[in-house]
Formats: C-alpha cells, sequence, structure tokens
C-alpha cells in the first residue's frame, strides 16, 4: 500500500503541481484548500504526512496543528512564503517537522519529505542514536564522537547540543528548541548560547568551519544536521 | 511673588516683635549696666545702631517703629529727667528729634536698598529661569513634552495658580496638566486672547477688571495654545513681561516641533511618490524582459514540441527556469524594499555570527550553481552582531548574485573585524563601475548600465535600506587591480555577550 500524502495549499496551481510530482513518486496524494477541510480529512484518514501551507484562507495554520498534535504524530511539513520566517519558525516550536520555502523545486519537495517519513515516530521513541556521514561518526548510547578514526573530546554541553541535532538529523531545530532541550525553559530568550557553542562545535567537527558540512545553519530558523 | 516668605502672617509677626525687642532691649541693658561710665550722648549712639540693625533686618513698618521706639526709649531711661517722658533741656529736645530723624532717614534707605537687591535678585533668577527654559525647551522633540515644560516653569514662576492649554486638532482646549477642568471663565479668557494674540488683565489696559493675566502661546497666523496665571498684581509689570517671555519661548518651540512634524510628512509623501516611482521603472522593464521571455519560451516549448530535439526542450526549460528564478528574487527584493521602507517598527534583531549567515548564503550560491567561483576569508573568533540574520542573509545574496552575475573571475566574500565595526565585503574583478555613478548606484532602479545585463534593479537599493536599518552603511570603491569592491559596515553592540558561566569552552 502506498503512502498517504495529505497536501493543504488554497493555490491551485502549487496545488497541483505538489499533487502530480507526489503521484509520480507513488504517493497516494489527497488536496484540501482550507483548514477546515484539512480538518475533516484528518478526521476520516490519517495521512502518513501532511504538506501544510501558511495563510489558508479560513485560518490559521498554528491552530490546526494544535488539534492535529492532540491525537496524531503524522510528520508536518510546512511550506511557507520567504517573508513568513515568524509564522513559520512558531509552527516548528508547536510541532511541525521541518519547512519548505516557495519557490522550491521538486527535488527539494521529495528530498524533505524522505527526511521526515523516516522520522516518524520518534517523538514518542528516540530511534535515531547514531549518526554517520563523511567521516564524522556519533554515537549517542555510549556518548563518542569520531572525526576521521580519531576520537573529539566534547564539553557536556556541546555534546548535548549535538544530540539534540542528530535525534532529529536532517530536520531543522529551531534556535528555540534547542535553547529549550539544551540549557533548560528559562534560557529560551539566551540565543547567542547557541551561536556561541554552535561555533565551538564547528571548530571541533568541519574540517572548514566557514563552509560547514554537518552543521548546517537554517537563517533566521535553526540548525541541522546533514544527512546527506 | 515667590520671594515672600512662606511663613504664616502671624508667626511672621511674633518673630519680627521678638526682634524688634531684642534690638531694643540690648542698648538699654547695656545703659543701664554701664550707668555711670557714659554719656547721654554714647548712649544715643547705641540706639542708632540697633535702628540700623533694625532697619536691615525688619520689614519697613516694624523698622520705622523700632526708630520712633528707640527715641521713646533714650527719653524715657537716659534723657534727664531719666524714667519720665519728659525733657527738661531744650537741647535735649533737639537732639532727640535729630535722632527720630536720622533713625528715619537711616530706616528708609536701608528698605531701598533691600528692595533694590530683592528685585535684582527676582530679575536674575528670572534670566536663569528663561536661559534654563530655552536649553531644556531645545531637547524637546514634541509638542507634549514641551508643554509640559513650559506648565512647570509657569507654575514655579508665579505665586497663583497657572494653567497651560493646548489647542487640539478639533480646536477644542486641553490643559497640560489632565487634573486641571478648564471652565467657561478659563476657556473665555484663554480663547480672547488667542483669538487677540495679545496679553489681557490687569496692567495691560484690556480686560483689566479680571484677577488674573491671559498669554497667547503663538502669533496671530500660528497660534498654539493659551496661559492663564491667577491671583496677580496690576502693577507688576516686570512679573508680566517675564510671563511674556516665558510663553514666547514655549510658543517658539511648538512653532519648531509643528515645522519639524509637517517637514517629516512632506518628505514621507515624497518619498512614497518616488518609492512609487520607481515600482513602475521596475515593472516596466525588470518585469517586462524575463515576462516575455517565459511567455516566447512556454508558448514554443507548448506548440512546437514535437519537432524540437529533447536537447533543444531541455534549453528551453532552462531559459524558463532562470527567468522564473530572476522574478523571484525581484519580487522578494520589491517586497522587502516596501517594507523596509514603510515601517516604522523597529527591526527584530537578535544576536547572530555574521559567518554563519555569510556561510550560509555562500553554501546557497554553491548549489545554485556557483561552484568554486566564491572564495570565503573569515579570521576565528569574531564577535557576535545584533542583526536581523533573514534580512542580513538576503543583503548577501544580493551582493553575491551581482558579482557572479557581472564578472568571470573568482568573487570573494570577506569578513572582518575593523575599528569597532564588523565589515562584509564582496569584491569582483568584473568590468569596474566608474566612481562617477557610485553613488548614484544605490538608488532605487539605477542599474549604472553594467554591459546591459538584466540587473537586479533594486537590489542594491535594498542592501543600502538593509544597512542602514542596521545602523550601518554599505559603499562601493574600485578595487586594486581591477574589479569592484562592496563594503558593508555594522557598528557592534556596546557589550558582546560572552558564553554561559558554568563550563569552559
Amino acid at each position: 500500500m502506498s503512502l498517504q500524502v495529505l497536501v493543504v495549499e488554497d493555490d491551485r496551481s502549487i496545488r497541483e503541481m505538489m499533487r502530480q510530482a507526489l503521484s509520480l513518486e507513488g504517493f497516494a496524494v489527497r488536496t484540501a484548500v482550507s483548514v477546515s477541510e484539512a480538518t475533516s480529512m484528518v478526521e476520516h484518514a490519517t495521512p502518513d504526512l501532511m504538506l501544510l501551507d501558511l495563510g489558508l484562507p479560513d485560518g490559521d495554520g498554528a491552530a490546526l496543528l494544535q488539534r492535529i498534535r492532540w491525537r496524531h504524530n503524522f510528520p508536518v511539513l510546512v511550506v511557507s512564503a520567504r517573508h513568513q520566517e515568524a509564522q513559520k519558525v512558531q509552527l516548528l516550536d508547536a510541532g511541525a517537522d521541518d519547512y519548505l520555502v516557495k519557490p522550491f523545486s521538486v527535488a527539494e519537495l521529495l528530498a524533505r519529505i524522505r527526511v521526515a517519513l523516516r522520522h516518524r515516530g520518534t517523538t514518542v521513541a528516540a530511534a535515531i542514536t547514531r549518526h554517520t556521514l563523511e567521516g564524522l561518526d556519533i554515537d549517542l548510547d555510549v556518548r563518542s564522537v569520531h572525526l576521521d578514526g580519531a576520537e573529539l573530546h566534547l564539553t557536556p554541553t556541546e555534546f548535548n547540543l549535538l544530540a539534540r541535532l542528530v535525534r532529529s538529523a536532517g530536520k531543522v531545530v529551531t534556535h528555540r528548541q534547542l535553547l529549550l532541550d539544551v540549557w533548560g525553559a528559562e534560557y529560551v530568550d539566551h540565543t547567542h548560547y547557541v551561536r556561541l557553542y554552535m561555533g565551538q562545535l564547528r571548530a571541533k567537527l568541519e574540517h572548514n568551519p566557514a563552509e560547514p558540512r554537518h552543521l548546517l545553519t537554517e537563517v533566521g530558523v535553526g540548525y541541522r544536521i546533514a544527512t546527506a | 511673588m515667590t520671594h515672600s516668605s512662606t511663613l504664616p502672617q502671624h508667626t511672621r509677626t511674633a518673630r519680627q516683635a521678638v526682634w524688634l525687642l531684642v534690638l531694643l532691649a540690648l542698648p538699654t541693658g547695656l545703659g543701664l549696666a554701664l550707668n555711670a561710665q557714659i554719656t547721654v550722648m554714647t548712649q544715643a549712639m547705641l540706639y542708632v545702631l540697633a535702628v540700623v540693625v533694625g532697619a536691615y533686618v525688619l520689614p519697613a513698618a516694624a523698622s520705622v517703629a523700632c526708630a520712633v521706639l528707640a527715641v521713646v526709649g533714650l527719653n524715657f531711661f537716659f534723657v534727664p529727667p531719666r524714667w519720665t517722658f519728659a525733657v527738661d533741656s531744650q537741647e535735649h529736645l533737639v537732639a532727640l528729634v535729630v535722632m527720630l530723624v536720622v533713625a528715619l532717614v537711616i530706616s528708609q534707605l536701608s528698605q531701598r536698598l533691600r528692595r533694590n537687591t530683592a528685585l535684582a535678585r527676582l530679575h536674575a533668577r528670572r534670566a536663569e529661569q528663561l536661559q534654563t527654559l530655552a536649553s531644556e525647551l531645545a531637547q524637546c522633540t514634541d509638542a507634549k513634552a514641551a508643554a509640559q515644560v513650559g506648565a512647570l516653569y509657569m507654575a514655579r514662576a508665579f505665586d497663583g495658580p497657572t494653567v497651560l492649554a493646548l489647542r487640539a486638532q478639533d480646536d477644542a482646549l486641553q490643559a497640560v496638566d489632565t487634573a486641571v477642568a478648564l471652565n467657561p471663565s478659563l476657556q473665555d479668557g484663554l480663547r480672547a486672547a488667542m483669538r487677540e494674540a495679545s496679553v489681557l488683565g490687569p496692567g495691560t489696559g484690556r480686560w483689566p477688571g479680571l484677577n488674573a493675566w491671559y498669554l497667547p502661546l503663538g502669533t496671530a497666523q500660528h497660534m498654539h495654545g493659551a496661559v492663564c496665571i491667577q491671583n496677580i498684581d496690576a502693577s507688576d509689570e516686570t512679573g508680566r513681561e517675564h510671563a511674556q517671555a516665558l510663553c514666547a519661548l514655549v510658543a517658539q518651540t511648538l512653532e519648531r516641533v509643528q515645522l519639524g512634524r509637517e517637514m517629516a510628512l512632506a518628505n514621507e509623501r515624497n518619498t512614497r511618490q518616488q518609492l512609487q516611482n520607481t515600482f513602475l521603472a521596475a515593472v516596466s522593464h525588470d518585469l517586462r524582459t524575463p515576462l516575455a521571455a517565459l511567455v516566447g519560451n512556454a508558448s514554443s516549448l507548448l506548440t512546437q514540441r514535437d519537432k524540437m530535439t529533447f536537447h533543444e526542450q531541455a534549453s528551453l526549460l532552462e531559459d524558463i527556469v532562470r527567468s522564473v528564478s530572476h522574478l523571484s528574487r525581484l519580487t522578494d527584493n520589491t517586497l522587502q524594499l516596501v517594507q523596509l521602507t514603510n515601517t516604522a517598527e523597529p527591526l527584530a534583531v537578535d544576536w547572530e555570527a555574521l559567518e554563519e549567515i555569510a556561510g550560509a548564503c555562500v553554501a546557497r550560491q554553491r548549489l545554485a550553481g556557483a561552484g568554486t567561483r566564491i572564495r570565503l576569508h573569515m579570521p576565528a573568533d569574531l564577535p557576535l552582531v545584533r542583526v536581523n540574520a533573514v534580512l542580513m542573509a538576503q543583503l548577501l545574496d544580493n551582493l553575491l548574485d551581482n558579482a557572479l552575475k557581472y564578472s568571470e573571475d573568482a568573487v570573494d566574500l570577506k569578513v572582518r573585524l575593523c575599528k569597532g565595526q564588523m565589515q562584509l565585503m564582496v569584491q569582483d574583478r568584473g568590468p569596474v563601475i566608474p566612481p562617477d555613478v557610485h553613488a548614484q548606484i544605490f538608488e532605487p532602479y539605477s542599474r549604472g548600465d553594467r554591459s546591459g545585463k538584466q540587473g537586479a534593479g533594486l537590489g542594491l537599493a535594498l542592501c543600502r535600506a538593509i544597512a542602514r536599518a542596521h545602523g550601518g552603511q554599505i559603499s562601493l570603491r574600485v578595487r586594486q587591480g581591477g574589479g569592484n569592491s562592496f563594503r558593508v559596515c555594522v557598528p557592534l553592540a556596546a557589550e558582546v555577550p560572552t558564553a554561559p558561566p558554568g563550563e569552559p569552552l
């Protein structure tokens, strides 16, 4: 049985583009044009993944996401225009899995969907404890990090920060989520902590910290650890 | 007036009486004690001394009383026959009369001296008041603050209740101190002063029956409000002049503030008009050209696809993607520029690492095909800056796009710390932009005609808007050895945050 994708998008041409591209890749695609339609479709049959456009005509994607997260755990990808940074980050913090900025290519769309599906269920059990890419080998179970075979020594905070990214490998993690999970709720405004520690991590993990291969910056949103 | 004592009347009278008694008791007591040693003449001198001191420390009436009582005391206690008011010789009578005249003259002279001193002090204080008011008003940037400062000075300068009211836009009068209700008679007075643009009240020849002065704030052409000062003295001409001088200062400031506001509004209208013209120009060129290419390419694919080779089709599709991404960038830039130009809201900034933003931009350009053409130069350990990351990324994207478009060689992106500022530099080896167009190249939609290529139109204007929104600036120089060098400076924050405590970095 093919995977069910629900596309919630009010613009007809973008909706059709996504429907066609996803059908070609073998997904079973259903579409909705509004928050209310999406709500009833989720009630009727739970999809395996949802693409949610920001700025729907009848309301707030955030409210929809909140209702969905009460009961369901399927990945939600936010689709936004470039100037909607604040809303985008808000939705990511509220439980969306990742985001795409319009205009995007079909290749980007498929890559994001693949990462999101790989993570299905990880909010219940931390499935990913091992991350390997191009000489970087991170094992959360034994708390070890190797680069090109040599063990790296990280401070506890550096390791926690890296571990948080690894658990969501390939997905964006917002600044707020990082501060919340690594430092705690009272530090969510200390965004400079994340910047300083990320700089330190890059200095240890990256061959060229200025142009990171692993610890990627999502400007204005957060960070993601590369999986490919 | 403010120089009168704040003590209640009966306390003051009692204190004067005590002074009087002490002043007279001292020479009397001294005279009685030294009875054998001194003559009547010396005794008279002691009393005159008491009168002189009294004239300095007592008000006019008490001072005269002191003079009279001193003569009476001399007569009673010391002039023979002693312990009576009778005078036995003519010489003593003359002496007593002369002493009375001398005492009264001294009293009058020192009273006048005291009055003049007090007046000089008052003038000095008022001059100082005018001076400090002027300097405080110079710092006021809005009418309300100026009126509040004015009202404060009025209250300080005059004893009676003072009211400063401003004319609102709907012509209603509003007292600066909102606790004060403007009753109808007060309103009438204020409005009359504003209508006639002159001072009304006692001593002015207009409305002499009032117990208050009404002073206008402004001239007949530009009237901003009026002031009422109650419980005044009709003969206090210098007081009225002072009030007028204070009002003139406040009115000047109100006028300046209003002119400034009108000028800012006119500027804003002007800028908006310019922006509109700019967008019209942008639409007429920067949108039309890629749109025409899009329509052409897409329609030829639609109608002639069967006759084309696979390679030809792919080439047309590539053109379409290129045109569309250009349109997308143009739309982003236009929207962002409009937003930055039209909003008064402060920028949402956060602590950011510029090298991180630069790295992300370079990574995006490499993905889009710039490959190894961009060279990144950054020292380690640059301080964090307060910026809006998305806008800074858009600025860098625009500069990199431009540099890659107009030159074939490598493009250098440098981030460095220089003289308390962070500098971002994008340098190319493309055709040198002539220095005489450097100034206008950041104006919206002036492309500096760089070899006829499709320009970003608003790209550099947006770069400048973003740099300025961060309190920074952007400049262009001819690069040594050929090419162009764009430099963006962003100020460093006064306090750069350091790592959290508890763990060595």
